[in-house]
């Protein structure tokens, strides 16, 4: 019995294959080869049904204990040829898309890989978008600070104009400064000088009286 | 605590001040060396007023200086009793800001007679900022500003000149007297065109001063945006001068959406100042007065 179900995995195996080979091959087709490749495949599809089928019959003469596993893989087999058929139906719609592609150079072969590579692209464009806002951003946020920069240059350009302006004034009272303090100085050695001429006259005018008063004595006491 | 100490010293430092200047007043102390006593009354004031600044009784350390500076002016001491009254000046600031005015004007009058614009001008700007801040009376700010621009022009230091003529402008303007902000402003911008360090200033004045004739009439404005790419080319490169062209299309179509756009976008890449939203608001006042009640 276990036997059976073994011999009908097999057959089920190697069918199966077949099938997804045709299915495979089927797009790639026009034509006469085409139908005929269409109708071995759906005679195939029905074998594998019978097939399940009869494996169905199986499992229910097992007992009950051990019929978990059997069943479990029995619904495997089951999903595959669903799979199968749905791919089936799909290659054979997808006629008009491989011919295109063909025609267009493209090696796309399935429009289910199509959906995958269009949603890449939106991924892929989106991301783009996202980082041509983000560096957009930062362009602004840069050319506000060049602005705030210039604005800042202004104002201490303006600064340094001013203060380079009260620099001269300065250097100009200094000078000023400079040249009034050595007229002083020459004024103040010309009043020393005549001071000291003042003195040496006091003192030659206080020498002759002294001088005189002396002779005055001097011939009076003579004249006695 | 050190501080009313100090305070009691500086009271103590003034009534012996005072006695000193009343007994040189009577004919003896007159003839046996009275100025020697007034030279000592004077000093004894200025160190009781320093002592108030420190007990930080302001009113109390003006009026010690504004009588130092009386008795500077009583001996003839023209600079020592110019600087008293500054000194007045400054402690008043703080407390009574009219008693500050007051001294800085006798300062400056003693100034001008001594032939010191210069210094006579920076007192004006002192003023004109009291008025401005304190005493919050814009003419008679403005009239000070112009006053010491004036001194500064005298003096040949155009770039102070050029600050104060900036402030009496953007005043002026404030209070709608638009012709003479106009003049100013042009005024200032032709001097700083020329100027390697202050042209890229230029370019801030005139659009100060298109702004002004843009709201007084939106042809004057147009004529004289035209003058100003004419007389300086890299006004029509900045970018006030787009937003200003934008500006005029939006008045032109009476279009107040596309005005308020136009500042928005200006406004989020480099802030407008003050004075300016007050003038790009009356202007789109004007537009909203010309549409009519389509709100």
């Amino acid at each position: 019995m276990s036997s059976d179900f073994e011999a009908y995995e097999q057959d089920f195996g190697t069918l199966t294959a077949e099938i997804t080979n045709k299915i495979g091959r089927i797009p790639k087709l026009a034509g006469e080869e085409k139908t005929q490749l269409v109708l071995n495949v759906d005679k195939q599809l029905e074998e594998v049904r019978e097939l399940l089928e009869q494996m169905d019959l199986e499992i229910r003469e097992i007992p009950i204990q051990s019929r978990g596993m059997y069943n479990s893989r029995l619904k495997s087999y089951k999903q595959e040829m669903e799979k199968l058929e749905k791919d089936f139906k799909r290659s054979r719609i997808a006629y008009s898309d491989e011919v295109r592609n063909e025609l267009l150079g493209d090696d796309a072969s399935s429009s289910e890989s199509q959906l995958i590579k269009l949603r890449e692209e939106r991924a892929h464009l989106l991301d783009n978008t996202e980082r041509l806002e983000r560096s957009s951003r930062r362009l602004e946020a840069g050319y506000q600070i060049a602005v705030e920069t210039e604005q800042v240059g202004q104002e201490i350009l303006s600064n340094l104009h001013s203060d380079r302006e009260k620099i001269q004034r300065s250097r100009d009272r200094l000078r000023e400064t400079d040249a009034n303090l050595g007229k002083s100085s020459r004024i103040l050695t010309g009043m020393l000088r005549r001071i000291i001429q003042n003195r040496i006259l006091v003192f030659i005018l206080g020498a002759i009286l002294f001088l005189t008063i002396v002779l005055a004595i001097y011939f009076n006491l003579r004249g006695h | 605590m050190d501080n009313s100490g100090k305070e009691k010293e500086a009271m103590q430092l003034m009534a012996e001040a005072d006695k000193k200047v009343k007994s040189s007043g009577s004919f003896l102390g007159g003839m046996f060396g009275g100025n020697h006593k007034v030279e000592d009354a004077c000093e004894m004031y200025a160190r009781a007023a320093n002592m108030f600044k420190m007990a930080k009784n302001w009113s109390a350390a003006g009026s010690a200086f504004c009588q130092a500076a009386r008795l500077h002016m009583q001996m003839q001491n023209k600079l020592d009793s110019a600087t008293s009254f500054v000194d007045a000046g400054n402690a008043y600031k703080k407390a009574d800001p009219q008693e500050a005015i007051n001294c800085l004007n006798a300062a400056i009058d003693i100034y001008t007679d001594m032939g010191r614009f210069t210094i006579a001008a920076k007192h004006h700007m002192t003023i004109a900022e009291i008025y401005e801040s304190e005493l919050v009376d814009i003419e008679k700010a403005i009239a000070h500003y112009e006053q010491a621009a004036d001194y500064y022009k005298g003096e040949e230091s155009n770039s102070s000149a050029n600050k104060c003529l900036l402030k009496v402008g953007s005043y002026s303007a404030q209070l709608e007297q638009y012709p003479k902000a106009i003049e100013i402003f042009e005024q200032v911008a032709t001097s700083t065109m020329d100027n390697p360090l202050l042209k890229y200033n230029a370019k801030e004045y005139f659009w100060k001063a298109a702004l002004c004739h843009f709201i007084v009439d939106e042809l004057n404005a147009k004529l004289a945006i035209e003058k100003y790419e004419g007389m300086f080319p890299a006004f029509s490169d900045s970018r006030e001068c787009k937003l200003l062209k934008k500006l005029l299309e939006a008045h032109e179509e009476q279009n107040n959406e596309a005005f308020t756009e136009a500042v928005k976008e200006f406004d989020s890449i480099s802030r407008l100042d003050q004075w300016q939203t007050t003038m790009l608001l009356r202007i789109k006042k004007t537009i909203q007065g010309d549409g009519g009640d389509l709100k």
